[in-house]
């Protein structure tokens, strides 16, 4: 019976591989967004303002404060209510930028305090505008200190995207969810399923070691 | 007090002491120097055990090391060691690093042992800092912490690994100063040190290490004046022009 | 927009909310005390001579970090009866939490224990401390220190993620959410509720681990 539903199983290896790809597109463009976002309000944040400091904080606390679920769903039906009517797939990105944004934002944040107050002091006294201080002296340096827990945020985004399957979306996990109710084996749904997410986020963990044993070696030799 | 016979140590492949024969007796204060990586901090690290050697013989006041039966916590409860980093146990006070030990080693009560330390850390001209952490103490106040916690346990032998290396030359002098009182006083010391100074007003015998062997031994004066072998000359001289 | 706020409905649906608000606290301590323990079984695996016994327990760590909660738990939920084993969803949800969170707990403690320096262990055997006066004294003090607050951290994460067991339909605080969208419809007087509550439970963990990371890291100062 087990080979049976595996013969079936392998019959439509085609429409995992097609959720797989769900699963990259809707991750990838949110990460793309959440980095660019995060970025910004991460140099926003270490901008002084009081007012834009603690907007921000706030956003911060409410996105790492509450389940993503919960989010998913507040996006979701929620601004259907206020007259913004968004389909499933729209939603998920929009819901998964917001948090990549979040979390993105406090890991940028974190590597520009991290560059000593000096480098701001000799990029201003040599005559560098803002934005010239940040491009070539500041966010260069906190690079090293930004760039292993962006790696993992991404490895976290890309598994939180499995959520956004409870609207519909069909990708990777909505696919297995689909598939058990006709394939009722549920160990090797899931297991394949596993399998998959495993290919795309394992590397990306593997680099985001690498990364930051790198930058431990950099340190000590400073 | 300390004696090598023909001790020998390999970290893998690589050979870092070759026949070492030594022998300090008791009150002696012998400098130990040479070249970066010839094995001096190995040298010293043998004599409490903290490096195993794999031939030869090695007793400490009249205890075998190379007999797999010592007592090793023991033993090491006499001996004091003095790190290059002082590592002292950042989550305690100067007084409760002081006192770690006599209470828990020596079994001593702990308002008696508390007492001993305040009288070790006045020895050190520490007085004042006894319920300071590591974090509040410059580096030579932490070297001096250190080295009280060390004597509280009224140890037979001090054993000092570049304890002055790591700090800044204005607290060199004060750690110093300590070091020649206890000198003075008839402890049995091997320092491992550049500090020429100190090595001439109070070493009895200077060592010069060069991979992994003793290559010469003398008095500081015979030895900075007028070294025997051309590895020692080049070596002072180098040191001197630093 | 809250004037539109429906509150003579949610005034209704409070006790409702009580009960799911209790157990997600019921099922995040349970979760979290059981993690603590596959965690700290695993990260010892982990760190065992035994070859076999550590490649297990890095199978079983990195599998679960690098695949998404969501699937782990529908892994159970549709896996567990293909085995024949009839366990209700509730302890289906609270299995999936636990090995979840045990791994990565395994690698909380572990980094912990790791971060002792060796210099603090040769002080402490130098002035004749025995193994356990060492692992009472210098060790567990100061690797507690680095574990607390990231544990308390994990214990975020638990209550957030606890919010997907509402997806294999226990009763938690997302759950009652969803009822009272779908019995009233009334998505945004629901979900801000339920997320008004998990930030109330963020907030206490929060500070908790902020006053810990104050009080209870100690760095050797050179
Ligand atoms: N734990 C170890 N494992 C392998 N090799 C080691 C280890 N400790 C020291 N060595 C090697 O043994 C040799 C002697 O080291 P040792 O630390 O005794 O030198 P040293 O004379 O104290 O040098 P320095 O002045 O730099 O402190 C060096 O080549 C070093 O690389
Ligand atoms: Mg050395």
């Amino acid at each position: 019976m087990m080979l049976f539903y595996f013969e079936r199983l392998v019959e439509i290896l085609p429409f995992f591989l097609k959720g797989l790809w769900m699963t990259v597109v809707v991750a990838g463009i949110s990460l793309l967004l959440g980095t660019f976002f995060g970025l910004l309000l991460g140099i926003a944040r270490t901008s002084g303002n009081k007012l834009l400091v603690g907007l921000i904080g706030a956003y911060v606390a409410v996105i790492r404060g509450t389940p993503f679920v919960v989010q998913i769903f507040i996006v979701f039906f929620i601004l259907p209510e206020w007259g913004i009517q968004l389909d499933a797939l729209p939603a998920a990105i929009l819901a998964l930028t917001i948090l990549g944004t979040a979390f993105i934002c406090e890991i940028v944040a974190g590597g520009i305090k991290a560059v000593p107050k000096g480098q701001w002091e000799a990029a201003q006294s040599s005559g560098l505008t803002l934005y010239q201080q940040l491009r070539y002296v500041i966010v260069p340096q906190s690079l090293q200190t930004i760039l292993p827990p962006l790696v993992g945020q991404y490895v976290l985004l890309i598994k939180d995207s499995s959520v956004v399957s409870v609207i519909g979306v069909v990708e990777l996990t909505r696919v297995g969810w689909l598939t058990v109710v006709r394939i009722p084996e549920g160990l090797m749904v899931f297991s394949l399923v596993g399998i998959l997410y495993f290919a795309i986020s394992y590397p990306l963990i593997r680099l985001s070691n690498r990364l930051e044993k790198k930058m431990a070696t950099q340190q000590m030799m400073l | 007090m300390i004696k090598f016979k023909g001790v020998n140590k390999w970290f893998g492949k690589l050979h870092v002491l070759r026949d070492i024969n030594l022998h300090v007796t008791p009150g002696e204060v012998v400098v130990v120097c040479g070249p970066s990586g010839s094995g001096k901090s190995t040298l010293i690290r043998c004599i409490n055990r903290l490096e195993k050697f794999q031939k030869g013989e090695l007793f400490v006041d009249g205890t075998p090391l190379h007999d797999h039966s010592t007592n090793l916590t023991k033993l090491r409860a006499e001996i004091g060691f003095l790190f290059q980093q002082f590592h002292l146990y950042p989550h305690m006070t100067a007084l409760q690093n002081v006192t770690l030990a006599p209470i828990n080693v020596r079994k001593m009560k702990r308002s008696d042992a508390e007492e001993l330390g305040r009288e070790k850390l006045i020895r050190v001209g520490l007085a004042d800092k006894a319920d300071s952490y590591p974090t509040q103490l410059s580096g030579g106040q932490q070297q001096r912490v250190a080295i009280a916690r060390g004597l509280a346990m009224a140890p037979k032998i001090m054993l000092f690994d570049e304890p002055t290396s790591a700090l800044d030359p204005e607290m060199i002098g004060e750690v110093l100063d300590v070091m020649i009182k206890l000198a003075s006083e008839g402890m049995t010391m091997c320092v491992v040190t550049h500090e020429m100074g100190f090595a001439r007003q109070v070493a009895h015998r200077v060592i010069f290490m060069d991979e992994g062997s003793l290559v010469e031994t003398g008095s500081p004066h015979d030895f900075f004046d007028n070294p025997q072998t051309d590895r020692a000359a080049q070596f002072i001289s180098k040191i001197l022009t630093h | 927009m809250l004037e539109g706020l429906n509150f003579r409905v949610l005034w209704e649906y409070m006790p409702f909310f009580m009960e799911g608000l209790r157990n997600t606290f019921l099922i995040s301590i349970v979760s979290l005390f059981l993690a603590l323990i596959v965690g700290i079984i695993a990260c010892a695996c982990r760190l065992s001579p035994w070859k076999l016994v550590r490649g297990l327990s890095i199978v079983y760590i990195e599998s679960i970090r690098s695949t998404p909660l969501l699937v782990q738990i529908y892994f159970f939920y549709f896996g567990l009866p293909t085995l024949g084993l009839r366990v209700p969803e509730l302890q289906t949800g609270i299995i999936a939490l636990m090995l979840n969170s045990g791994a990565y707990i395994a690698e909380i403690v572990r980094a912990g224990i790791t971060s002792v320096p060796n210099g603090q262990i040769e002080a402490g055997i130098s002035s004749g401390l025995n193994y356990f006066q060492r692992m009472r004294f210098i060790i567990l003090p100061q690797a507690l220190g680095v574990t607390v607050p990231p544990l308390l951290g994990q214990a975020i994460v638990l209550v957030k993620d606890s919010a997907l067991l509402s997806m294999i339909s226990v009763m938690e605080l997302t759950r009652c959410g969803q009822t009272l969208t779908s019995e009233r419809f009334m998505p945004t007087e629901a979900f801000f509720t339920v997320a008004f509550f998990y930030l109330c439970i963020y907030f206490v963990l929060k500070s908790m681990a902020d006053w810990s990371q104050k009080k209870l890291i100690f760095r050797e100062a050179y």
